[in-house]
């Protein structure tokens, strides 16, 4: 599609539809647009949106929940009661809850998500099998995205104990897609396989492509999966309005514009970033009725580009780069998880099961609590030391490295990532 | 077949997902349409249990059990009700803490060993936790047992085979559809037989679970 009828489609959305759809419906859009003095006759052009529609984050969504009693933080804009919408307001589905309590989605509807074009993109095609590894609270969309494929979805569980049912079934069915993998599983995977004598490159031979997502993968786990035979597509969230999902030139995560509003913008301040610079996603959905972000700021720096990919597309690509809240700064160094990823994950002992210690934004140390599975040469002393090498190496900074067995990190995420910054 | 196509027709198959036979798990393919007909039956039970229009039940499962599930969860759009769901996980045990808090259901089904171990690490007493909710189900007669112990007089659900059988809170004897499925007993041993058609067909099942037929329809473990 090109860019113009992209950017067309987006205003006669935005403003013609969703805004005033928010403002008459949602209790956190009216409010915090009250307080600004803006209603949505004032909001006629892009130019305006840009300069008039203020943000809303993660805090003032739970602030509302909390004043109102409301667990959709008012966010919804549709009544469960209202007769209408019997069968088509159905469930309520939870984020992942990592960062606290998980806020409740309202779902609306069945049928396809726009993963349908990802699901394609791996190679997947009607009458194949599919393996659906992931979890019950996300919903039943990727079953119905899957079906509305034409492949059949098979069932595991994104859980250390069915890791030998993902092995089993992936050789029993020969599924051509796969969502998701993770980081924790492909630890799980490699050592199953280790255990049961399983030549993985077999049993994983007939994926044509594998989703990866919950949090960045490093060099050493992306190799461990290459080696495999699996081809990975990396996906990220959206700003929690959807998902951005690589193609096969692996060059970014294709953002759907016709179905999301992106704005990379100054971390510190309003202004937008260029293509190409480090900026904070700001999503506003283009098609969510039921509880819609408008100007949300995620939290998530990114790297937007709207230079047309390889691939042929023309929608937008970003690159994730860590969370705004994530960030230490060290002796004026900016530090995030995905600086020292690929130094920690560089010693095999470890697994790349570390966390940041962030006490605060600045701090004068830069301290690290580090997983391991086994001591390696030398014990303790000299796991440590070579870990802190390799991160000063990578960062320029020397940190301090707490060392931890690794089930003290495991247990302390959902299967499919751990939280990889920590107060204390 | 063109994208489109396929998009328009999804395939018969539901999805692969399985059943237990003691510790042996067996890949088990559904139909739609055994969904469809499962589902009259989970949503006289969700209405046993008290639950009604604009209502929600929690589902607490694994995505390995959707077979199970998924007849409960249209259930609920059947009653006219919303549900949810969270892991039976011991790690998701916070998730069903929160939804109960925070969404307040009718019903909660699923609660098993797992989830209860997770309320300990959390220091949650499971008759605290789950104080507001009308009709608690849990999976596995361990956890029963436990619920019991905190004072949460709880019904039972248990994946015998292909089929759901379930009790409600006080009930002795687990129910299901004896106009669907036929149970038997060979050795102490349940057997199932689908009288229903059903994709994949159950012909005296062997089900690894022990217990007595004291009339169709009834389940005494």
């Amino acid at each position: 599609m090109p860019r113009a009828d992209i950017e067309r489609q987006r205003d006669e959305k935005l403003l013609g539809d969703l805004i005033p759809w928010a403002y008459q419906r949602s209790g956190l859009i009216r409010e915090t647009w009250d307080a600004e003095g803006v209603t949505p006759d004032d909001v006629t052009s892009m130019a305006d949106f840009h300069e008039k529609v203020p943000f809303i984050d993660k805090d003032a969504i739970r602030s509302y929940r909390d004043r109102h009693d409301d667990p959709y933080g008012g966010l919804l804009c549709l009544d469960p009661a209202d007769p209408t919408m019997k069968g088509i307001f159905s469930a309520i589905f939870s984020t992942s809850g990592t960062t606290g309590d998980p806020t409740p989605a309202p779902f609306a509807g069945r049928g396809p998500s726009m993963l349908v074009r990802e699901f394609w993109e791996l190679g997947a095609r009607p009458g194949d099998h599919f393996l659906h590894c992931l979890f019950t609270f996300r919903g039943p969309s990727i079953h119905d995205t899957i079906r509305g494929i034409g492949a059949t979805p098979v069932f595991v569980d994104h859980q250390p104990s069915d890791i030998e049912q993902v092995l089993r079934f992936s050789r029993e069915f020969r599924p051509t897609g796969w969502y998701t993998l993770s980081g924790p599983l492909i630890m799980m995977i490699e050592e199953a396989a280790t255990r049961l004598g399983i030549d993985l490159q077999d049993a994983f031979s007939s994926y044509r492509g594998v989703v990866f997502a919950g949090e960045p993968i490093g060099p050493r786990a992306r190799a461990r999966v290459e080696e495999w035979g699996l081809e990975l597509f990396i996906q990220t969230s959206l700003g929690d309005v959807g998902a951005a999902t690589e193609c096969r030139e692996h060059d970014g995560c294709h953002m759907w514009e016709d179905t999301a509003y992106i704005e990379s913008l100054d971390p510190e301040g309003t202004a937008a970033v260029g293509d190409g610079t480090r900026g904070e996603l700001v999503s506003t959905t283009l098609i969510d009725k039921v509880a819609p972000l408008v100007r949300y700021r995620s939290d998530d720096l990114v790297r937007v580009t709207h230079e047309p990919c390889a691939c042929g597309r023309t929608h937008g690509r970003v690159h994730t780069l860590g969370r705004k809240g994530d960030e230490i700064v060290v002796e004026g160094v900016s530090v995030l998880p995905g600086d020292v990823w690929g130094a920690v994950e560089s010693i095999d002992e470890t697994n790349g099961l570390f966390q940041l210690i962030r006490p605060a934004r600045e701090v004068d140390t830069l301290r690290l609590r580090v997983g391991y599975a086994t001591e390696g040469p030398g014990g303790l002393p000299a796991l440590r030391a070579r870990i802190e090498d390799a991160v000063n190496e990578a960062v320029g900074i020397r940190p301090e490295v707490d060392l931890v067995e690794r089930e003290v990190l495991l247990r302390q995420g959902p299967p499919h990532k751990i939280p990889r910054v920590t107060k204390a | 077949m063109t994208f489109a196509a396929a998009y328009e027709d999804p395939p018969n198959v539901w999805g692969v997902g399985r059943v237990l036979v003691g510790d042996e798990i067996v890949p088990w393919a559904v139909s739609e349409a055994d969904i469809d007909d499962e589902t009259e039956v989970a949503a006289a039970f969700l209405r046993d249990l008290g639950l009604r229009a604009d209502e929600l039940v929690l589902i607490v499962s694994y995505l390995s059990q959707a077979v199970h599930v998924a007849p409960f969860e249209r259930a609920a759009g059947v009653v006219g009700a919303l549900y949810s769901s969270a892991d039976a996980s011991r790690f998701d045990a916070f998730r069903t803490a929160s939804l109960v808090r925070q969404l307040k259901p009718t019903v909660v089904i699923g609660i098993d060993d797992a989830v209860l171990d997770g309320f300990d690490d959390l220091d949650l007493d499971p008759g605290e936790a789950l104080a507001t909710v009308n009709a608690v189900v849990a999976s596995g007669t361990a956890a029963q047992a436990r619920l019991s112990a905190a004072g949460v007089t709880a019904g039972f659900w248990l994946r015998l085979g292909a089929l759901n059988a379930v009790a409600g809170p006080g009930e002795s004897d687990l129910r299901y559809d004896a106009t669907r499925w036929q149970v038997d007993e060979a050795d102490g041993e349940l057997l199932v037989t689908n009288l229903a058609t059903r994709l994949t067909p159950s012909d005296r099942f062997r089900t690894g679970f022990r217990g007595h037929v004291p009339t169709p329809g009834r389940i005494t473990l």
